[in-house]
């Protein structure tokens, strides 16, 4: 069994990074005309906030039943039918928090009084480097989970679909979030810093079922200029 | 004895785990550990006892993870479960029969405080008091705070423990492998705030085992006067099956610390993972290693809540931008309440290399202490450079050095006994170097003889308090030399003797010198050099002054404090020596152009050369909104994307800024269109998109004024009521949140009918804005924007 408190996996010049194509798909990016000094502006705040990152994570992993509308993960009870599609079949599953630190938060609010454009920048990096960080995670227990014949299956967090963020609270007491990483909670149950993830991955034995889901499937929001773009986006991808 | 009178005299030792030693008891993960104090008392009394046959001389009572945001939904209150934890160490204690110690063990709160978070420092503050108070009456010996990775949120909690107790204060945190803080603040930082606060000691807990711990050590040890704490985990948690646990055993753990404990060290102990056999095994190893001796490392030092800056052989710069003095542009930002000015002004001189920013906000018509609330949280969260907190109001003062997250720069005091009598408790207290400046009742001496004896008063008084020359920062008083041509010499030969035979740092301002002279910049760098060779330790000046920067580069590679000139060289190699102009280049492009280019600096020369021939209305309506027009239409049809559409916004801001110059140098005001008020909703701490809107309204001739983030209904009411606004924008970005949004709507419609309300933010449709009742929907910033004109032109 190989579950950790991890930091930065690879060090802090490691490979989480603000991927320019998923920053410039967080900026809204539809193929417009970009003048040199906006490829500059976002190579700039892409590598600041790169260098004063701190990723860290924290994930632990627990047996767990699924029920159609009911998930239990160790003492976790979740009532959500969306995530119990998502694990279906799962009899484990690996609960996850991570972030990378709170830079970014400070960059927006400081850009946000000098630069407006490099403030949006960085939101958008912020949001490219914490899912390219959880997509490293991830990565480390892919390849733990191979080794045991395990699966992953796509990761599901709080505020997907049914899975209520009330959850959050519950979360953050098991992974001990705020002592181990850093991240706590405001009223709300939003995080903070806020280029933070907490997710349930679920592991199962047969490879490919039910996987892939579209996160955007799930989404209230139909009119989501990224749920529009995502599908368009794939054919332009190589002209940039 | 007593805790104190043991600390830094001999060894002393703390116990090991709580929480580990609960979890082998059956305790669930997720579960309250602290609620055992009450449902299974016994089997927190047999730990204690356990540690206690072990060897260590402080208990930690089980109460940890007590705090008013814990408890909610437990059924439990912190006034239950803080005395009963510490009366079980009691009783664990007395029935060992051994002189130990009981420590209200006191944890993070689990939430953010502001700029970034949500809770407000005062609330902090509330949310330890009852716990420190609670701890004290059930027989607490000490306050151990530990486990913390925050220093704001550390301050919160030593003030509630110092205000409320007499508990001795220990503080233990965090820090990762770069030896930082979660927060990004290196140890300098958080020791040189500590030692301000007068804890009784401080150290590192948790985290990492021994071995690692052991490498930060020689560094905490360079720059801590106090007591240094060590409890390790053992080792790193690896996490089976849900289960935490810890591979360093006893032997390895105890073999580690004895390392460490001859290397020195105050007190240690066990964090995560650590059993009474580690404890026993720890006590048997270095019962007879004598405590580190304890030294006053003689640093003078201010921090920010990120870094220290150490006044030493190298000068520094304050920067003296943020002060109204003589500043008419300033004035109306403070009457204006335009902290964004403020803000600028900081980073500007942040950029221009200024190493601590003074901060004077005091005007008579507006409410000093207020403004210097506002604008110290404000610049904590934008700035990382300490700060020096400049007012002659002691409430003021007061109330910076609360909420100040390090150990400011106070100016000042003076030799007055009424201004000495009021700086110096507020410094004993909450720590801080001081600026002193040498005059009196009798007011500023004419001789560098009766400068000296003021300061020599000074260093006198602060004695008293137990505050030390280090702390100190005398001003020898720079006076114009247009009234009297002596006053340089007099100025520099006191600063000459204070530095170096009374041995204390020194300040000056330095560009009073040149009052009344013609090109003073040319005065004010050869005083500064001058000032600098008689030892200067900081001079407060103008970053922004190329001249006065170069002065100060040149002289640091002059006296060697610029190692091998590599700043020097850094700085300059590669730059023409020419002075600096305004290439043609820039005054070439249109402002039209400049706005669609997102070119700020260019925007803004256009700007004040379209004011030549035009008159302000012209140059805003006939290029300034057209320009902004073309680049928001583009961005509507997607042609241009969001980066470039607020490079323009930003660009015709400046354009703005030259206009806002223009009228306030002819005495008039500027034409707003109306105000609108706009706000993030209760419980929504994602403000950018709203910002961004704000900028675009501004652009368009809009007052707008910002709630922030997380502001409660009846707020925007009430300000949207003050200001009979027509419109009220408000953004949400959860699902969750958006109920707060239509909470908001309803009190507004129900309390202003005639106030429209327009909505926005990543989770809203139209739909879902018609179903919450608001008058627009604006699905991006460019969409307020056209609302708010027709709403105002209508």
């Amino acid at each position: 069994m190989f579950t950790r408190q991890m930091s930065a996996p690879g060090g802090k010049t490691g490979i989480m990074r603000a991927d320019r194509k998923e920053t410039l798909r967080y900026l809204g990016y539809r193929g417009q005309e970009i003048e040199t000094q906006i490829m500059q502006l976002i190579e700039e705040a892409a590598t600041e906030l790169e260098r004063s990152s701190t990723p860290k994570s924290i994930y632990r992993e627990y047996e767990c039943q699924v029920t159609p509308d009911k998930v239990k993960l160790g003492s976790l009870e979740i009532e959500s039918k969306n995530l119990a599609v998502n694990l279906k079949g799962c009899e484990r599953a690996v609960l996850l928090a991570a972030t990378i630190g709170r830079a970014a938060d400070f960059m927006i609010k400081k850009y946000s009084i000098s630069n407006m454009a490099k403030a949006a920048v960085v939101q958008a990096a912020g949001a490219a480097c914490i899912e390219s960080y959880v997509d490293e995670v991830e990565a480390v227990i892919r390849e733990d989970a191979g080794k045991r014949g395990l699966y992953l299956r796509p990761r599901f967090s709080p505020g997907y679909g049914d899975f209520a963020l009330d959850y959050q609270k519950e979360i953050f007491q098991i992974l001990e979030c705020n002592k181990r990483i850093g991240v706590t909670l405001t009223e709300g149950n939003l995080m903070m810093p806020s280029k933070s993830v907490t997710a349930i991955i679920g592991l199962t034995t047969k490879e490919r079922e039910s996987c892939q889901m579209e996160k955007c499937s799930l989404c209230v929001k139909t009119d989501c200029e990224f749920r529009i773009h995502n599908a368009a986006a794939e054919g332009e991808k190589d002209e940039f | 004895m007593s805790f104190r009178d043991e600390l830094g005299k001999k060894l002393l030792f703390f116990d090991g785990a709580m929480g580990t030693m609960l979890q082998e008891r059956g305790l669930q993960s997720g579960e309250l550990p602290e609620i055992w104090n009450v449902t299974k008392e016994d089997v927190i009394c047999d730990i204690h006892r356990q540690y206690l046959k072990a060897g260590c001389d402080i208990v930690k009572a089980n109460t940890f993870g007590v705090n008013p945001f814990k408890m909610k939904g437990t059924g439990y209150t912190c006034e239950q479960l803080t005395p009963k934890g510490i009366e079980i160490a009691k009783r664990a204690i007395k029935e060992s029969g051994r002189n130990a110690y009981a420590a209200l063990d006191i944890g993070s709160l689990g939430k953010l405080l502001e700029p970034l978070g949500d809770l407000a420092f005062e609330e902090a503050y509330e949310a330890f008091k009852p716990m420190c108070i609670a701890g004290e009456q059930a027989g607490a010996d000490l306050c151990l705070i530990e486990t913390m990775n925050d220093t704001y949120e550390i301050k919160a909690a030593v003030l509630a423990a110092k205000e409320n107790t007499n508990l001795p204060i220990v503080v233990t945190m965090v820090f990762d492998e770069d030896g930082k803080l979660l927060t990004g603040a290196d140890m300098e930082a958080a020791v040189a705030m500590l030692e301000g606060l007068k804890v009784d000691a401080l150290g590192l807990n948790c985290g990492f085992g021994p071995d690692i711990m052991r490498k930060f050590l020689p560094r905490l040890r360079k720059v801590c006067s106090l007591p240094i704490v060590l409890n390790p985990n053992a080792g790193l948690p690896v996490v089976v099956d849900g289960k935490t646990s810890f591979h360093v055993g006893a032997e390895e753990f105890s073999g580690i610390m004895k390392e460490i404990a001859l290397e020195g060290v105050s007190v240690m102990g066990g964090c995560c993972g650590t059993t009474p056999a580690h404890i026993q095994a720890l006590v048997k190893e270095c019962h007879e290693i004598p405590a580190m001796a304890l030294t006053d490392k003689q640093r003078s030092v201010v921090s920010s809540y990120t870094h220290a800056v150490v006044l030493d052989e190298r000068p520094k710069i304050i920067g003296e931008r943020i002060n109204p003095t003589g500043k008419s542009r300033f004035k109306q930002a403070l009457r204006e309440n335009d902290l964004e000015y403020i803000y600028k002004e900081a980073l500007a001189q942040q950029d221009k290399g200024a190493h601590i920013l003074d901060v004077n906000v005091g005007l008579p018509e507006i409410d000093e202490v207020q403004m210097m609330r506002d604008v110290v949280t404000g610049l904590q969260g934008i700035t990382d450079l300490p700060l020096q907190i400049d007012t002659s109001d002691p409430v003021a003062m007061e109330t910076a050095m609360r909420l100040y997250n390090g150990k400011p720069l106070l100016n000042s005091v003076n030799g007055k006994q009424e201004s000495m009598d009021a700086v110096f408790p507020l410094a004993a207290k909450y720590g801080g170097m001081i600026v002193c400046l040498t005059l009196d009742e009798n007011g500023i001496p004419d001789t560098a003889a009766g400068r000296i004896e003021i300061a020599e008063k000074i260093i006198a008084e602060a004695a008293k308090y137990g505050i030390g020359k280090k702390d100190l920062l005398i001003d020898t008083l720079t006076m114009t030399i247009s009234t009297g041509q002596e006053n340089a010499s007099i100025t520099l030969e006191a600063l000459h003797y204070v530095r170096h035979v009374l041995g204390v740092h020194t300040t000056l301002g330095v560009s009073n010198i040149s009052f009344g002279l013609p090109q003073r910049e040319r005065v004010n760098t050869a005083f500064f050099t001058v000032a600098l060779s008689q030892g200067l330790s900081a001079g407060i000046i103008n970053p922004n002054s190329e001249a006065m920067m170069a002065a100060y580069h040149s002289y640091c590679a002059l006296n060697g404090s610029d190692s091998q000139c590599a700043d020097y060289i850094a700085r300059y190699s590669g730059q023409e020596g020419q002075p600096k102009t305004v290439s043609a280049k820039t005054t070439e492009i249109s402002l039209f152009d400049a706005v669609v280019r997102g070119l700020a600096e260019s925007a803004y020369q256009a700007a004040k050369k379209e004011l030549e021939t035009q008159k302000p209305l012209e140059v805003i309506d006939g290029t300034l909104i057209p320009a902004l027009d073309k680049v928001g239409q583009g961005f509507e049809k997607k042609t241009v994307f969001l980066p470039q559409l607020l490079m323009s916004a930003d660009a015709a801001k400046a354009g703005f800024a030259a206009i806002k110059e223009h009228l306030q140098s002819q005495g008039t005001a500027s034409s707003s269109k109306g105000t609108i008020v706009i706000a993030t909703v209760k419980g929504d701490i994602h403000d950018i998109g709203k910002n961004i809107v704000k900028v675009l309204l501004e652009n368009y001739g809009f007052d707008v004024i910002d709630l922030g983030k997380d502001v409660p209904p009846e707020k925007v009411v009430e300000t949207a009521r003050e200001h009979q606004v027509k419109l009220v924008g408000l953004s949400a970005l959860m699902t969750t949140t958006v109920a707060n949004m239509e909470e908001t709507i309803k009190l507004l419609k129900q309390e202003l009918p005639m106030c429209k309300v327009m909505v926005g933010g990543a989770v809203l449709t139209q739909t879902y804005a018609d179903m919450i009742g608001a008058d627009f929907y604006s699905k991006d910033a460019m969409g307020s924007v056209r609302y708010a004109n027709e709403l105002f032109q209508g």
